[in-house]
């Protein structure tokens, strides 16, 4: 069975700089990732896949080259085409986890509700459900400074998952967590991932993260230079 | 429009969440707008104290003073054959000359100068209900009274160690005068002198006693209702300018010197309004300050919310709704206080003799509030520009 194409990059160039001083952080690169599909991206730091992730997220236009998101081509969208459609289709999760420190964890996982419009009285239940289901229906009032690192995590992941988005994107998740805490979260992204059937992207330089995707895509000076395990069930790596 | 009730409640508790620095905010909107509404107020209250009192006087009034525009020291006498010549101007009904003159009150022992009026008896009828000569307690004077004498409250109640009461003697360049009347407080002042309260008021015969330099102060003219006030000042003036002088003798109806009188207070008005009008910009500078301030340290918040879908728009009226809340509450407050503020200086002025109220109107109101609002809003504006087209790429990993 062939799932459908979620992302696909199209001779995506990345330029910073002007004339004399041009830095290549992506040159010419080919990808597409299916639906269903768990991928990490790999690479030293200065590789572009950080960059990649700009691009693929929709949250930075390419110098040249197509960025489709569910088929749908985004390079051509204004800043407020691209805000909306990226507040449906893509989940965030990062590494420093970015939660609003004055906002409860309830409040944090409503806030891309308010901001792409879903109706006020749907917007409780929901928050309430995906803290319960990431293990916090207790921590529900706590603001992050009484939550620990995994528990902040997890909120974070709550919100990423408040607009049900097919994309989520995860940047270096376990990079600020104790190691029992980073088992945690990756446990709940392969969850994502085989149980909710979503597209699940992680960007690590964690050799050890990184082995859990099915495929691994490999960066080095804006090039992909190598991929593992296409089209292998995680179990069946390594 | 739609009302974005989400970016409303999300403003809201964002000026909340930065408590001090709202409120000090605040403070220099409240500060601005207060100095605003205080001085309006009263200016608009002094305006309808002189309508009021020119209206008293109605507007078939002519005024001739000698000299300078208000009553004061001239070297010009106005004589009973001017008065005379007056009264044969077509359209004119009657002249009422005031006489003014100062002179040491003597009672229990005590000494004190005060201004005297005087009007002459069978023509000062014509103050009745004016409200310059209204007693508050015992009775105005009745024609030609040589012994008795109005005082006003000041004199009777403040100015001397023990109260002066009816029927008291009170003793004017040696000659004894019963006191039949005292001037209500409030009485007005006449054309820009000093207030009644100060002042005795009495007969032309009395006067006579007091004082042999009897020339007019000022005249009132009245013409006949339905009769041509300007014309009537203006056979007037051209009579008065032939014989003393071009401009010597200051000829204006009630109407004309209403609408000078109204100008200056205008122009003071504008003038003071406009110095609070300078506080009220230092207090958008604040809130330009505080939305800077807000922008830099909500950064990565911007980035976040931009990652999780909101517009460039969204950001912007978010701040521009910040700034501008700071400027409406800065701005009631302001409106509250500066109100406050006008009946405490009107109660002190009117303690001290002077015509004051303040007045409360819809114009000052809602101008104020709006006007508050303007400066918080374009306040907020580049710094609301500055975050809504802040790169969500850089702005989601600011330090």
């Amino acid at each position: 069975m062939k799932s459908a194409e979620m992302v696909r990059l199209h001779k995506v160039s990345k330029i910073y700089g002007i004339e004399e001083v041009k830095i290549s952080a992506l040159d010419n690169v080919d990808l597409s990732i299916h639906s269903n599909e768990y991928v990490s991206i790999m690479g030293p730091s200065g590789s572009g896949k950080t960059t990649l992730l700009d691009v693929i997220t929709t949250m930075m236009k390419p110098t040249s080259g197509e960025v489709f998101i569910e088929g749908v081509p985004t390079t051509q969208m204004s800043n407020t085409e691209l805000a909306t459609f990226r507040g449906k289709k893509i989940g965030f999760i990062f590494q420093t986890f970015n939660l609003l420190p004055k906002l409860t964890a309830i409040e944090n996982v409503i806030t891309p509700m308010w901001i792409n419009g879903v109706p006020r009285e749907d917007r409780g239940d929901k928050a309430r459900n995906l803290l319960e289901e990431v293990g916090l229906g207790d921590r529900m009032h706590n603001r992050p400074n009484q939550l620990s690192g995994g528990q902040k995590q997890r909120v974070a992941i709550a919100r990423a998952l408040a607009m049900d988005p097919n994309i989520i994107v995860a940047d270096e998740p376990t990079g600020n967590l104790d190691s029992k805490s980073g088992l945690h979260v990756m446990e709940i992204l392969r969850h994502l991932h085989e149980d909710e059937k979503r597209t699940v992207i992680v960007v690590t330089h964690d050799e050890s993260i990184g082995k859990q995707a099915e495929r691994r895509i490999f960066l080095k000076d804006g090039k992909v230079v190598g991929s593992k395990g296409d089209g292998k069930k995680v179990s069946q790596l390594d | 429009m739609q009302i974005d009730f989400d970016v409303l409640e999300n403003s809201i508790k964002n000026l909340r969440k930065a408590g001090t620095r709202t409120f000090l905010t605040l403070i220099g909107v409240i500060i601005g707008i207060a100095a605003i509404v205080s001085l309006l107020s009263i200016g608009q209250g002094l305006n309808v104290a002189v309508e009021k009192q020119f209206e008293s006087l109605g507007s078939n009034t002519i005024f001739v003073i000698p000299g300078a525009s208000s009553m004061g020291y001239s070297p010009i006498k106005l004589t009973d054959n001017d008065i005379s010549r007056m009264e044969g101007v077509r359209g004119v009904e009657s002249v009422i000359p005031i006489y003014v003159s100062s002179s040491i009150l003597e009672f229990n022992g005590q000494k004190i100068n005060v201004q005297i009026y005087s009007a002459d008896g069978e023509k000062a009828s014509a103050f009745e209900n004016t409200g310059f000569f209204d007693v508050s307690e015992g009775r105005t004077l009745t024609k030609n009274d040589s012994s008795g004498v109005m005082i006003g409250n000041k004199i009777a109640k403040t100015y001397f160690d023990k109260e002066i009461n009816l029927r008291k003697i009170i003793t004017l360049e040696g000659e004894p005068f019963t006191v039949v009347g005292i001037m209500k407080p409030q009485a007005q002042s006449i054309g820009g002198g000093p207030n009644m309260g100060a002042a005795v008021f009495m007969s032309l015969e009395a006067f006579k006693k007091i004082t042999s330099n009897i020339f007019p102060a000022i005249i009132f003219v009245k013409t006949g209702s339905g009769n041509d006030v300007g014309y009537a000042a203006d056979e007037i003036e051209d009579m008065l300018d032939k014989k003393y002088g071009e401009k010597s003798i200051n000829v204006s109806s009630s109407e004309e010197l209403l609408e000078q009188v109204n100008v200056m207070l205008g122009l003071i008005t504008l003038v003071v309004a406009g110095i609070g009008g300078i506080s009220l910009i230092v207090g958008g500078i604040g809130i330009m300050n505080s939305m800077v301030t807000a922008v830099l340290e909500r950064t990565r918040e911007i980035g976040l919310m931009k990652a999780l879908g909101a517009s460039n728009q969204r950001i912007l009226i978010m701040f521009i709704l910040e700034a501008g809340f700071i400027g409406m509450i800065g701005g009631i407050i302001g409106i509250f206080l500066g109100y406050g503020l006008s009946f405490i200086i009107a109660f002190i002025g009117t303690e001290s003799g002077f015509t004051l109220f303040a007045a409360i109107n819809p114009e000052i109101t809602f101008g104020a509030l709006a006007f508050s609002m303007i400066i918080g809003i374009i306040s907020g504006l580049i710094p609301a520009i500055r975050a809504a087209n802040l790169d969500p790429v850089i702005a989601l990993r600011y330090e």
